[in-house]
Parts: C-alpha cells; sequence; structure tokens
C-alpha cells in the first residue's frame, strides 16, 4: 500500500523542509529529503530565535502579523519542548516611540495579538536591566525557540510517519522525461563522494536563500534576494523576554534571551554569494550600540559571538526590509513549464508550519490526493527522536 | 562504536597533551597503581623465595640493600604516598565536598606527598 | 579595528567514508583574527574544497553542533576566536571530536549521546531556577514569575570526547548524560534514573578527571553533577535499605 504512495523529494532540510516532510509524511506520502548538510545548517540554524507573537509586524504587515500570532499559539502547543515562552515587551524610549504607540496597539488589535500596556515603572519592575529611559511598553506574547532543535523535532516526526533524511546529500541536477517534467534528481553524497540518483513524483524546492540556485539548476528562474543580517550574542541572561524598541522594524532593535546568553539582532542587507557572508565589526559595533540603548547593562557584558545568515527574501525590484515577509510557493509547471517542481521560500521560522501546510494542499491538489493537514494538531515527537526514529 | 583502535585508546589515557590538573591527577593515578601492583607481585615472588631457608634469606637480604633496590623501595613509598593522598581526595570529591577546588586539592596532594616523600628519602639514606 | 587580516594554515583531518584512512590536508587561509573557528571552516569550504564535511547550525553556542578539537583541545568552534588558537602565519590543527563515530572529516555521529540524554529524559526547557547551578549565587532580584529557561546543557559532546574513561568503555554513559540525570533527580527524584546512575557504567565509572568541566562552553560542570550524583545515589542507596529493615521490622 505505502509503496504505491506517491514520492515526493524534499530539498533542504531548515524549517521549511522538516516542516514539509513533517506534514507530507503525515498525509501519507513517501517522502525522502535531501540536504547538503546537517540539519538546519543554513539560514535555520543561525536564525534570531524569536518567535514571533506578530506585534512587530502588526503596523507596517498585517497579514504577515495575523500569520504570526496564530502560528505562534500553534508551535507553543506542537513544539513546547525548545521554546522559552516568557513573553516579549515593546519599550518606548523618546517621544517618537511614544506616538509609535497609538498605531502599535490599533494594529495589535485588529490582528488579534493581545498586548498590555505597562508604564516605565511596571516595565521596570518586570525587567530590572531594562533603561530607566524606558517611557512605556507593551506586554507580548513573544517566545524564544532553540532554533537545531525545532527543525530536528519536526524531522524527528516525519521519521517516525516513514519520511526519510538524508543529509550530506547535495542536489546537483535534474533529469525530465522529455516532456518537461522532472523524473529524477541527482545528488552526490558528500560523505563518501558517491553520486545517486532518485527518481521522484513530485520535487519541492526547500532551501530558502539557496532557492534561486537549485532552481536554476531546472532551468528555472526563482527570485529571492538573500538579505543577510548580523547578530551578535552576549554572556548573560541579562532579560527573561524578549526586548523590543518600540518603532518600525529597524536595525538592532530586538534583544531576546536565550539559555545564558542574551541575542540582539539584526540588520539587513543585500548580497549575491550566500554561502560565506563575512562579519564585519562595523555591524558588531552597530548591535552593541543599539542594544546598549534599551538594556544599558549589555555594554558591560563580554561579547560571546558574532555570526550571520541570510533571509531568503521574495521580490522583485523593490529593497530588503519593505518586502512582505510572508512566503511564496511557486508551482513551476504554471511559471516555467516544467512539471513535478514546486518551489516553496520566504517566510519566517515561526510561520514554518503554515508554510508547509499551504505547500502540501499544492501538491495534493496536483496529485489529486485528498487529504486534509494535521499538523496543528499533532504534537512533535522529541527532537532527540530524529536518532532514534530509523 | 568509537572510531579509534583499542591500544591507541589505551595509550590516550596516559596522553597529557592539552589536558588538565585532573588528568594529570588520573595519569599520576594509573600509573603508581600499576606501579604499586606490580610491586606487590614482586614482594609475593622474593617472599616466596625466603621459605627456601637461611642461605636465601641472606642472599636476600644483601641483594635488598644494594642501592638500586632501596631507590626501587623508594619509588614504591612515593607512589604508594601519591596515590593514598590523591585516594583522598578522590573520595572527599565523590561525597560532593571540595569538587569546585578540585585543582587546588590536587596541588595540596602533590606538595604533601613531596613533603612525604623527601622525609622518607632522607630518613632512608640515613641508616 | 581595520586589522589587516591574517594568513594562517588550517590542517584539517579528513576521511571519506568508514574505510578511508584519516589524513591531514592543509588549506591556506587569509581571514580576519576576530573571525570564530567555524567561519575559518565554513570559508575552506565555501572557496577551496566543497568536499569538506563539518557540522553546524546556530553559531552561537546554542545548538552544540560545532564541536570539534582545535590543536587538540575540545572547542565550539563558533565562538573560538581564530586570534585566541592561532597567531598570524600559524597553523591551525581540526580533528573531529573523540569517542564518537566519524562519518567524514569533521562531521561525528551523535546519536549515541541524543538517545542517552533522552533516555535521562532530559528536558531541554525547564523554570529559570532548576536551570541554574545550585552553587551559583542567584541574582538578588528574584523573578517574580514563572520564567523558563533552556537549560544550560546543548549535547555538544564536548565533555564526552575529553573524558578519559569514556576512551576505554564504550558503554560508559558519560558526563554529558550523567550531568542529565543529575538535573532530572534534583528536579524530581525518581527510581529510573536512579537505577541508570547507580551503575557501574554510570556514576561509578568516572575517574576524577574533570577534563568533562574544563571543557564544557556551557557553565553545565559536568564533574560536579557527576560528583554530586554519586552523593545523591549513596543516600538514596541508605534511605532504600533502611525502609527496607522497617518494612521488615514492623509485624
Ligand atoms: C538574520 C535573520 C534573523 C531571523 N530571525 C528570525 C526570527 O527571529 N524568527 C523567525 O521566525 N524567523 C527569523 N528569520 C527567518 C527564518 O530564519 C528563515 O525564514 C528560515 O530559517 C528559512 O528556512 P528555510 O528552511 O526556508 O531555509 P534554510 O534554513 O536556509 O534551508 C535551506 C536548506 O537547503 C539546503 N540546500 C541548499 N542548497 C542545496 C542543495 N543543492 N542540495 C541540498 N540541499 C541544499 C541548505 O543547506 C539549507 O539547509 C530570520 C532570518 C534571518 C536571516
Ligand atoms: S555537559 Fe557541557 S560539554 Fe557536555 S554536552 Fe553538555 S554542554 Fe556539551
Ligand atoms: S554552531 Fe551551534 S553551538 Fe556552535
Amino acid at each position: 500500500m505505502r509503496s504505491s504512495n506517491p514520492h515526493i523529494i524534499v530539498i533542504g532540510a531548515g524549517f521549511t523542509g522538516c516542516a514539509t516532510a513533517h506534514d507530507l509524511a503525515l498525509r501519507g506520502f513517501r517522502v525522502t529529503v535531501l540536504e547538503r548538510g546537517d540539519i538546519a545548517n543554513g539560514t535555520s540554524g543561525r536564525t534570531h530565535g524569536l518567535l514571533h507573537s506578530g506585534a512587530r509586524y502588526c503596523v507596517t504587515d498585517q497579514d504577515a502579523a495575523i500569520e504570526c500570532i496564530e502560528e505562534n499559539i500553534l508551535l507553543r502547543k506542537i513544539a513546547a519542548q525548545c521554546i522559552e515562552y516568557n513573553g516579549g515587551l515593546f519599550v518606548a524610549l523618546d517621544e517618537e516611540d511614544e506616538a509609535y504607540g497609538t498605531r502599535f496597539e490599533q494594529g495589535a488589535q485588529k490582528c488579534g495579538i493581545p498586548i498590555e500596556r505597562l508604564t516605565g515603572n511596571q516595565a521596570r519592575k518586570k525587567e530590572p536591566n531594562l533603561t530607566p529611559k524606558t517611557r512605556l511598553a507593551y506586554s507580548v506574547p513573544d517566545g524564544v525557540f532553540d532554533p537545531l532543535r525545532l527543525a530536528m523535532a519536526f524531522a524527528a516526526t516525519a521519521k517516525k510517519n516513514g519520511a526519510e533524511f538524508l543529509t550530506y546529500h547535495e542536489v546537483t541536477g535534474f533529469d525530465f522525461d522529455g516532456k518537461g517534467n522532472i523524473r529524477e534528481v541527482s545528488a552526490i553524497n558528500r560523505h563518501t563522494n558517491e553520486k545517486i540518483k532518485f527518481t521522484a513524483d513530485m520535487v519541492i524546492n526547500a532551501t530558502g536563500a539557496w532557492a534561486g540556485l537549485v532552481a536554476r539548476l531546472a532551468g528555472v528562474t526563482v527570485d529571492v534576494i538573500p538579505t543577510p543580517g548580523v547578530m551578535v550574542c552576549y554572556d548573560q541572561r541579562l532579560v527573561q523576554r524578549v526586548i523590543n524598541r518600540l518603532c518600525e522594524p529597524d536595525d538592532g532593535d530586538i534583544l531576546i534571551p536565550q539559555r545564558r546568553m542574551v541575542v540582539i539582532g539584526t540588520t539587513s542587507f543585500e548580497v549575491e554569494d550566500v554561502d560565506y557572508i563575512p562579519v564585519t565589526p562595523a555591524q558588531v559595533e552597530l548591535m552593541h550600540q543599539k542594544a546598549a540603548e534599551l538594556v544599558p547593562a549589555v555594554a558591560a557584558t563580554h561579547q560571546r559571538g558574532a555570526y550571520m545568515s541570510a533571509r531568503p527574501l521574495i521580490g522583485s525590484t523593490t529593497l530588503g526590509r519593505s518586502l512582505s515577509r510572508t512566503f511564496k510557493c511557486y508551482h513551476h509547471q504554471e511559471t516555467d513549464g516544467i512539471g513535478g517542481l514546486v518551489t516553496i521560500t520566504g517566510g519566517k521560522a515561526t510561520t514554518c508550519r503554515v508554510m508547509a501546510e499551504k505547500t502540501v494542499d499544492l501538491v495534493c491538489n496536483l496529485m489529486g490526493v485528498s487529504r486534509s493537514c494535521e499538523t496543528r494538531e499533532v504534537v512533535l515527537d522529541s527532537y532527540r527522536d530524529y536518532y532514534t526514529h530509523s | 562504536m568509537t572510531n579509534q583502535s583499542s591500544p591507541k585508546r589505551f595509550i590516550q589515557w596516559f596522553d597529557p597533551r592539552n589536558r588538565q590538573v585532573g588528568s594529570w591527577a588520573f595519569i599520576l593515578n594509573r600509573i603508581t597503581a600499576l606501579g604499586l601492583t606490580l610491586y606487590l607481585f614482586l614482594h609475593l615472588i622474593a617472599l616466596g623465595n625466603l621459605a627456601r631457608g637461611p642461605e636465601a634469606y641472606n642472599n636476600f637480604i644483601a641483594l635488598a640493600k644494594t642501592p638500586l633496590i632501596k631507590f626501587g623501595e623508594m619509588l614504591v613509598i612515593a607512589a604508594g604516598i601519591i596515590h593514598g593522598l590523591n585516594g583522598i581526595r578522590i573520595a572527599l570529591t565523590s561525597f560532593g565536598i571540595g569538587v569546585r577546588h578540585q585543582r587546588a586539592l590536587f596541588i595540596a596532594v602533590m606538595v604533601l606527598s613531596i613533603t612525604g616523600i623527601l622525609i622518607f628519602t632522607i630518613s632512608m639514606v640515613r641508616h | 579595528m581595520n586589522q589587516p587580516l591574517w594568513k594562517i594554515t588550517v590542517n584539517v583531518l579528513r576521511q571519506k567514508g568508514p574505510t578511508d584512512k584519516p589524513h591531514f590536508q592543509s588549506f591556506p587561509l587569509e581571514i580576519h583574527p576576530d573571525e570564530y573557528v567555524l567561519d575559518a571552516i565554513e570559508k575552506i569550504w565555501a572557496f577551496q574544497d566543497r568536499s569538506l564535511t563539518f557540522r553546524h547550525a546556530c553559531h552561537h553556542a546554542t545548538c552544540g553542533a560545532c564541536g570539534m578539537r582545535v590543536n587538540g583541545k575540545e572547542k565550539l568552534t563558533c565562538i573560538t576566536s581564530l586570534h585566541t588558537v592561532v597567531k598570524n602565519n600559524g597553523v591551525l590543527k581540526i580533528e573531529p571530536l573523540r569517542n564518537f563515530p566519524v562519518l567524514s572529516d569533521l562531521v561525528v555521529d551523535m546519536g549515541h549521546l541524543y538517545r542517552q540524554t533522552e533516555e535521562a529524559d532530559f528536558q531541554q526547557v525547564v523554570p529559570l531556577e532548576a536551570a541554574q547551578l545550585p552553587y551559583e549565587i542567584t541574582p538578588n532580584r528574584t523573578p517574580n514569575e514563572p520564567y523558563e529557561r533552556l537549560v544550560d546543557c546543548i549535547e555538544c559532546g564536548l565533555c564526552v570526547s575529553a573524558c578519559p574513561a569514556a576512551f576505554t568503555s564504550t558503554d560508559y554513559r558519560g558526563p554529558a548524560a550523567l550531568a542529565a540525570i543529575q538535573q532530572g533527580i534534583a528536579f524530581a527524584p525518581n527510581e529510573v534514573l536512579f537505577d541508570l546512575a547507580d551503575h557501574e557504567n554510570g556514576v561509578w565509572r568516572c575517574h576524577s578527571a574533570f577534563e568533562c568541566t574544563e571543557v564544557c562552553p556551557s557553565n553545565v560542570d559536568p564533574g560536579w553533577r557527576i560528583m554530586n550524583l554519586r552523593r545523591r545515589v549513596i543516600h538514596h542507596r541508605i534511605s532504600r535499605v533502611f525502609k527496607k529493615s522497617q518494612k521488615v521490622s514492623r509485624p
């Protein structure tokens, strides 16, 4: 029975790939995930780690905000094993921020994000390390996740339901059946340098910032602009909640606690080569200053590390930050006349489940399979089961 | 399970490169333990020989007075002191006492051992 | 801040497939001394040799994927600045962790460690107070709300690689898993955990070299935890005997 089910190859084991494999496996597909590195070695591992409440986008991008709050609540339910759920604060430091507060309140209400208004003193009582300049603050239901473990939890559950994960397998090309449909995927096993071919009924390209490069292997164009951001982490857990600056999304305006650290992020600029993006001292310095504005104790705290990763922003001509951050799903049959290939890119870690749901809905539709999505209800297995489920 | 063959792993026991004070204690404890065990064997063999009569006994006493054997005895005493004192350190830490000061404890053990060994050496040389 | 790039040589221990013989390959590299060892490895992969394999994910010490031996010492490469381990024109030696099977190059199979922490039912998210080491001075601002946080142990395996007892016995539970058991017992004592700990391959195999604590990048202090666990195990044994004799003595 199982072997007659359609075989889907997912390329990329970041959040998007792992969540997609999980959804596919639950709906009874045979799934093989090909990932050139280990789980979450791309952008997913290197995220800031903020489980968005959506509040950050409730003024500028309400679609994204609504998606975030819905997924925030769902992930809290299905992936509690790797989320610190202590909420967050949006903090106003000057008049301009305060003025933004009114729009913020309206936006949050419209998007259904539960917020609470606090005076500067109330906020500082909750977070003593907050700057004395705090004028007012809003509490929001933000959280913090462990990136590798979140991805592994999706992968573990997918594995239990039959999905196969082939890490260190880099996709190098596609073969067609002569009618413009993809039939085979070529890959190289990087552990052994062996070349292998996989047949598939459908291929899902979930390679994030690399989606354009992988799509090019099939001769199609996908417009992703890699827009990296830098993050800096510090040696002490100076706050318990996520601290956001109450203003339009800007550089270095979020500080998150994680384990024994705080992590500050992030910037946004555009690059062409995604495989190696150096962190420049100037960016680290900028992060440092911005964070010290919110939490002055940062200035005296030992810096633990700095890192960088590239968002898979979709879009054409407009600049990085102002693009909508919701995801896009390309069915290449429609856009390029290439059958059997779907690309899913964009989005956020917080929304990976719904991205997977929409993509698999599309795949079901294309393959004439009618099974509805169950990922809202299924609580994920322990991430460590990635190593126990064979 | 591991990527190394057993002889190599055994040698790693005694490889102090890149290791810390705690491993020095570990290595010393292993060496002294091996030394003491070896000594116990030799000791038993020697004792067995003694039962062969007065001549054997005299020969043995003469041998026991040579400097080489004296030096050997000193090593045995040194090993005994180090192993014993370090054993006390390990027993203490095993009961959760002074775990965070295990380095300082080890240094104390070594200082005490060296003093003890010196005292023994001096008294041995004197006799 | 605008230091010139350093020229270093990186010697990487390489191996493709289980039958290949491990051998060093050197890569000359120009890199900023403030970058991290992991950046150097990623740079080699990106520009010199696409076949080089290594594990990494978070790049900021929260996931535990990037443990390697740097000049013979276990390090979390994502937070080890190059200038702390190599000089300009110097040589850097990179090897995979010990006591784990090598899958290729710098990639080891961490399954064993993950299965053991799972057996200890080690929760990653715990109440804030439970995440701290008991001997740590808690900040005087006691949290007035039930905060939770991810624990310190990131399952990086550095402690296992550095442990001399783990060299000899592959069945040894190892420092990370024992530290996990200690945390479980401290939080909620239970028989299953005591049985895992009170075993020849449990707390009693530790030989007090304290290398685990030395290399742990994440303040877990496994050495302290193993010793603390020993005390708890002894305590537990005594109280068990006591309970039994009580039962027997009752009419
Ligand atoms: C700086 C920054 C901060 C962010 N912070 C947050 C945050 O706080 N909260 C949040 O919700 N979101 C955040 N995001 C967004 C989020 O991290 C990304 O949207 C998400 O990780 C994308 O996941 P992905 O699976 O699509 O891509 P990736 O994680 O990049 O996965 C793609 C995978 O494809 C693999 N791959 C590439 N080429 C091939 C090939 N040829 N063969 C096989 N495999 C291949 C790669 O190795 C990679 O693992 C942040 C993004 C950035 C850049
Ligand atoms: S105890 Fe420390 S060294 Fe060992 S796995 Fe955990 S974090 Fe790594
Ligand atoms: S890459 Fe995650 S700990 Fe180093």
